[in-house]
């Protein structure tokens, strides 16, 4: 089986056994599943509507398989029934909405610092016993290692409260029409600083670390001796022949760094009142709204399978030895 | 003797440590003539590579090039500039090194690796540089549609063969091959170096030969260098040196390997370990493995001395 | 008789010996290496502080001690918070409490980790491919979101539940990064002569392979313990975790609740964000250092100091600076 294929078949089966957590989860917690998972619901919902979610969620008669065939097959149709919060606005819908604007924040912080770390680490690997190579890591290390909720809370403090440079709140100013305006797209720009910023101090260290540590092993390899010895330009020898080989386990690290990240902007979406999933989850926690959470979850299961999938795409492509 | 092309003078090569400074290469001279193979001999650690990656001034922290002066043209190569080092790399020595697995890049295709070599030293585009790298390619006895194929497309003997055609991209005047041959089969062996003769009668380049193996060495060789623990030792022409040396730790180095012809003989090794360079003794660093260790061994470091003409001996007894 | 008063002096031979030699690499571990002073130094006052938090602490940390947002000052030198508790009192006793749960979780996921890292990496196989399926399924599943939704279905939970939720929901990268050194290990000459020698697999995994993987299982139980940090902390701000225990991420809750940023009174906020913040900081900087340590491509020392020196000396000898 080619390499994509045997990737694909895992993260099927990841996908299913996330189904199946998600399905078990409610049913392992004490008591009376079915009154806990929709107590919040009671009075905000008629007997039928709650009957129709029940069965969705397969809290049916039937064997604790048929349940499961059942609650499989309305994941399958994307039909999760309304949410308790938002009453009567679908779960898919909700879901849907915020989805966009967890994504922006955690695939374009991880992009941003993956960019800057891999050069800072080039570059360390190259200076190593320089001034740079000495102090930036070290430094880099122990800025990027605060919890990311540290990091958000103390943006937000400084840039925010302090100095008032940027906005404290929301995806974009609210008085605005969403759309392809600059306008829009600029007031997008500005709230996404503060949260994607903490996010990118967070990230960054992995990458640095990753790529100096690669580099300096590929700096050793007689390539790289060869590629010197023939008389190619410094930058060249740098770049296309050490730091195209360095780049390959920095690759392989993107598929663990890809769950932090989405982990890194649910707290973070907290921290600056941002619209997405993760707002979206601590306010249906808060309310009890458990079709909502589930959704959440499996929804993030995905995005972080698909992200994962696309890596994988992406080591393919940089790595010829990998058979298609 | 004809005008050397390259002449090396008193090189002194140090490898920084944390347990102190180790003198890899001590003053070591020696020329090398246009069109002649120069065989450098000795055990692993002896400081024949280190020796000839000092030519091209290849070595990094924590080695260095401390003494001496390496000649070529005219030119001392240790006072190049970068510029000048850039250019003069590969254009006039050129370096095949010991495996090609590892000298290949495995994630670039060979075709790149050939020409962006021949597009750094002249001025020509890579559309020519392409048709020249087919060429080169094909007088390695390998299809030129082989270009767009990565290293771990080719079997072993093909990469070396690559190795050597991206060595005679820019048709040097000296190629220095450290043990090029050892991580190949002895078919496969045998295959490139009677091909490395034939491009070598084509080409006229000089070799620097560095191997552990005396009778390959023995076989190809004009000369032959000897070296001990950062020392050359014994240097002359190759038949003497091969069948009938001076210095006892060659007669060893001779006589721990087996000869395919003639008749079967012991094979004896050379008692003791190599020295360590962090702590060489007062006098010959042979002293403890030799078999006629005088009391002046012992006081003085023997010196490099002409025994007749154009051979040289490191050697009390002489 | 004679055996036993020959064999004192030499054991404590022995023990001078072992003593010096941890000395000797406690010295090659610091020397020219600020990070590794400053991230020690930082742990050992945090440490320090948590130890001795009854005796260092002005307050009783659950107890009204002051009017609300008291600005520091003499009596309450980190200030109160919007209930009147000290906060310098409430970051010492809530240190005990985030450390411990980091440690405990660090050390659940580390002993999952180990297990399943080197069984996987030595046995090979059938075993090996089910538990790599296991951990790499694992390893692409969000962490955090997982613990917050299992967090909000058992409800506010304990310290000790959330140090064991984080201890086995984050043992997977352990167990990669175990599996590929046991795997590398594994076929040294050194197991393979053990293995011919008729050991058996328990004795060659804790005798041989265990002792090899220390400097990477010691990196793996710091980096768990930074995670399980901020995860603790990030449960704690969201109200999951148990907001009458004193941490400092219930700190955190506390003072998001009572808006102290935005009412001026940033002391609530910030002493426990910047405690956690020097924690994870100085957590990072040890395990930079043992990394620096234990890699021998990283290695950098005082040799190569003068390395460029003379480097420089003979370059301007010829002509070249």
């Amino acid at each position: 089986m080619s390499f994509l294929l045997r990737r694909l078949s895992f993260y099927f089966t990841a996908f299913l056994i996330a189904i199946s957590f998600n399905f078990l989860l409610p049913r392992m917690m004490p008591g009376n599943p079915i009154d806990a998972l929709f107590a919040a619901a009671q009075g905000k919902m008629d007997p039928a509507q709650m009957d129709a979610i029940k069965e969705m969620y397969g809290f049916m008669d039937g064997s604790f398989f048929e349940q499961y065939i059942a609650y499989i097959q309305s994941v399958f149709t994307l039909d999760l029934g309304p949410s308790v919060l938002m009453f009567p606005i679908d779960v898919t819908t909700v879901v849907g909405m915020s989805l966009p604007w967890t994504m922006f924040l955690a695939l374009g912080s991880l992009i941003v610092a993956l960019i800057i770390g891999v050069s800072i680490g080039t570059y360390s690997a190259y200076r190593r016993d320089g001034f740079f190579g000495q102090f930036v890591p070290p430094f880099l290390a122990f800025l990027s290692n605060f919890p990311y909720i540290v990091t958000a809370l103390l943006l937000f403090y400084f840039f925010g409260l302090e100095l008032e440079l940027l906005p404290l709140a929301y995806t974009y100013d609210p008085s605005l029409a969403p759309g392809f305006s600059l306008e829009f797209i600029g007031s997008v720009a500005k709230h996404a600083i503060l949260p994607m910023g903490s996010m990118i101090l967070v990230g960054i260290a992995t990458w640095v670390f990753n790529m100096r540590n690669a580099m300096i092993n590929v700096l050793g390899e007689d390539y790289v001796t060869m590629a010197e010895a023939k008389g190619l330009s410094s930058y060249r020898v740098m770049y296309r022949y050490a730091g195209r080989n360095a780049i390959l386990p920095v690759a392989t690290a993107i598929a663990m760094a890809i769950g932090f990240s989405f982990a890194g902007s649910i707290m973070t979406e907290v921290v600056f009142n941002y619209q997405g999933l993760g707002n979206i989850l601590l306010k249906g926690i808060m309310a009890r709204d458990y079709p909502l959470i589930q959704a959440i979850l499996l929804i993030l299961v995905t995005a972080v399978l698909v992200a994962n999938f696309i890596a994988d795409l992406l080591y393919v492509w940089l790595d010829p030895r990998i058979s298609k | 003797m004809k005008k050397p092309l390259l002449e090396i003078n008193n090189l002194c090569v140090d490898y920084v440590s944390p347990n102190g400074v180790a003198r890899a290469v001590n003053n070591v001279s020696l020329s090398i003539a246009p069109g002649e193979t120069l065989g450098i001999a000795g055990e692993s650690g002896c400081g024949k590579s280190t020796l000839a990656f000092a030519i091209t001034r290849l070595h990094k922290a924590p080695a260095l090039i401390s003494e001496g002066e390496i000649i070529y043209n005219g030119r001392d190569i240790l006072k190049m500039t970068n510029k000048e080092l850039r250019e003069f790399r590969w254009n006039d020595v050129s370096i095949v090194f010991q495996s090609a697995m590892n000298s290949l890049n495995p994630v670039i295709t060979i075709g790149e690796q050939l020409t962006d070599v021949i597009v750094a030293h002249k001025r020509i585009s890579v559309k020519q540089a392409s048709i020249k790298a087919k060429e080169l390619l094909t007088v390695v006895g390998i299809h030129g549609d082989r270009l767009s194929s990565f290293p771990h497309q080719l079997s072993g003997g093909m990469r070396q063969r690559v190795v050597i055609a991206i060595a005679l991209a820019l048709e040097p005047k000296l190629i220095i091959m450290d043990e090029p041959t050892t991580a190949l089969d002895v078919v496969v062996e045998r295959e490139i170096l009677n091909e490395l003769y034939d491009l070598k009668e084509k080409f006229g380049f000089s070799i620097l030969f560095i191997s552990h193996d005396l009778s390959l060495m023995g076989e190809i060789a004009d000369r032959i260098g000897i070296m001990y623990a950062g020392n050359l030792i014994e240097i002359g022409d190759a038949k003497t040196v091969f069948n009938n040396p001076s210095h006892p730790y060659t007669k060893g180095l001779l006589a721990s390997f087996p000869t395919i012809h003639g008749p079967k003989e012991r094979l004896y090794g050379i008692p003791g370990d190599p020295v360590n360079l962090l702590n060489l003794p007062t006098g010959c660093n042979f002293q403890k493995r030799c078999n006629d260790c005088m009391d002046i061994c012992k006081k003085d470091d023997p010196i490099l001395a002409e025994l007749n003409v154009d051979y040289k001996v490191a050697c009390h007894k002489f | 008789m004679n055996n036993s008063i020959a064999s004192a002096p030499n054991q404590q031979s022995q023990f001078r010996q072992t003593c010096s030699t941890v000395w000797m690499k406690c010295k090659a571990f610091f020397s020219g290496n600020p990070p590794a002073i400053i991230g020690v130094s930082l742990i050992m006052v945090i440490l320090l502080g948590a130890l001795f938090a009854p005796i260092l602490s002005s307050h009783n940390p659950d107890k009204r001690v002051a009017r609300p947002h008291v600005a520091p000052n003499a009596e309450h030198i980190l200030g109160s918070t919007r209930n009147g508790r000290d906060v310098f009192s409430q970051v010492l006793y809530g240190a005990r409490k985030t450390l411990a749960v980091s440690l405990f979780a660090g050390i659940i996921a580390m002993s999952i980790a180990i297990a399943v890292g080197v069984t996987s990496g030595y046995m090979g196989g059938k075993v090996d491919e089910w538990m790599n399926f296991a951990t790499n399924v694992f390893l692409v599943f969000p962490q955090l979101p997982l613990l917050i939704v299992l967090a909000a279905f058992l409800g506010q939970v304990g310290s000790m539940v959330i140090a064991v939720l984080l201890g086995f929901t984050s043992w997977p990268w352990g167990a990669r990064v175990i599996r590929s050194q046991t795997m590398a290990i594994r076929n040294k000459e050194f197991i393979i002569s053990a293995e011919v020698m008729g050991e058996s697999k328990i004795r060659i995994i804790l005798v041989e392979i265990l002792p090899n993987l220390i400097s990477i299982v010691f990196g793996g139980f710091l980096g768990t313990v930074i995670y399980a940090m901020g995860a603790e902390a990030a449960l704690g701000f969201l109200g999951l975790g148990d907001a009458t225990e004193v941490s400092w991420g219930s700190m955190l809750y506390w003072a998001q609740v009572s808006s102290s940023l935005y009412t001026g009174a940033w002391w609530e906020m910030l002493v426990p964000a910047i405690a956690l913040a020097l924690t994870g900081g100085a957590l990072a900087l040890i395990n930079m250092s043992i990394d620096q340590v234990s890699n021998p491509k990283l290695k950098t020392g005082p040799h190569l100091k003068l390395w460029k020196k003379m480097n420089h000396e003979t370059e301007k000898r010829r002509g070249l600076v």
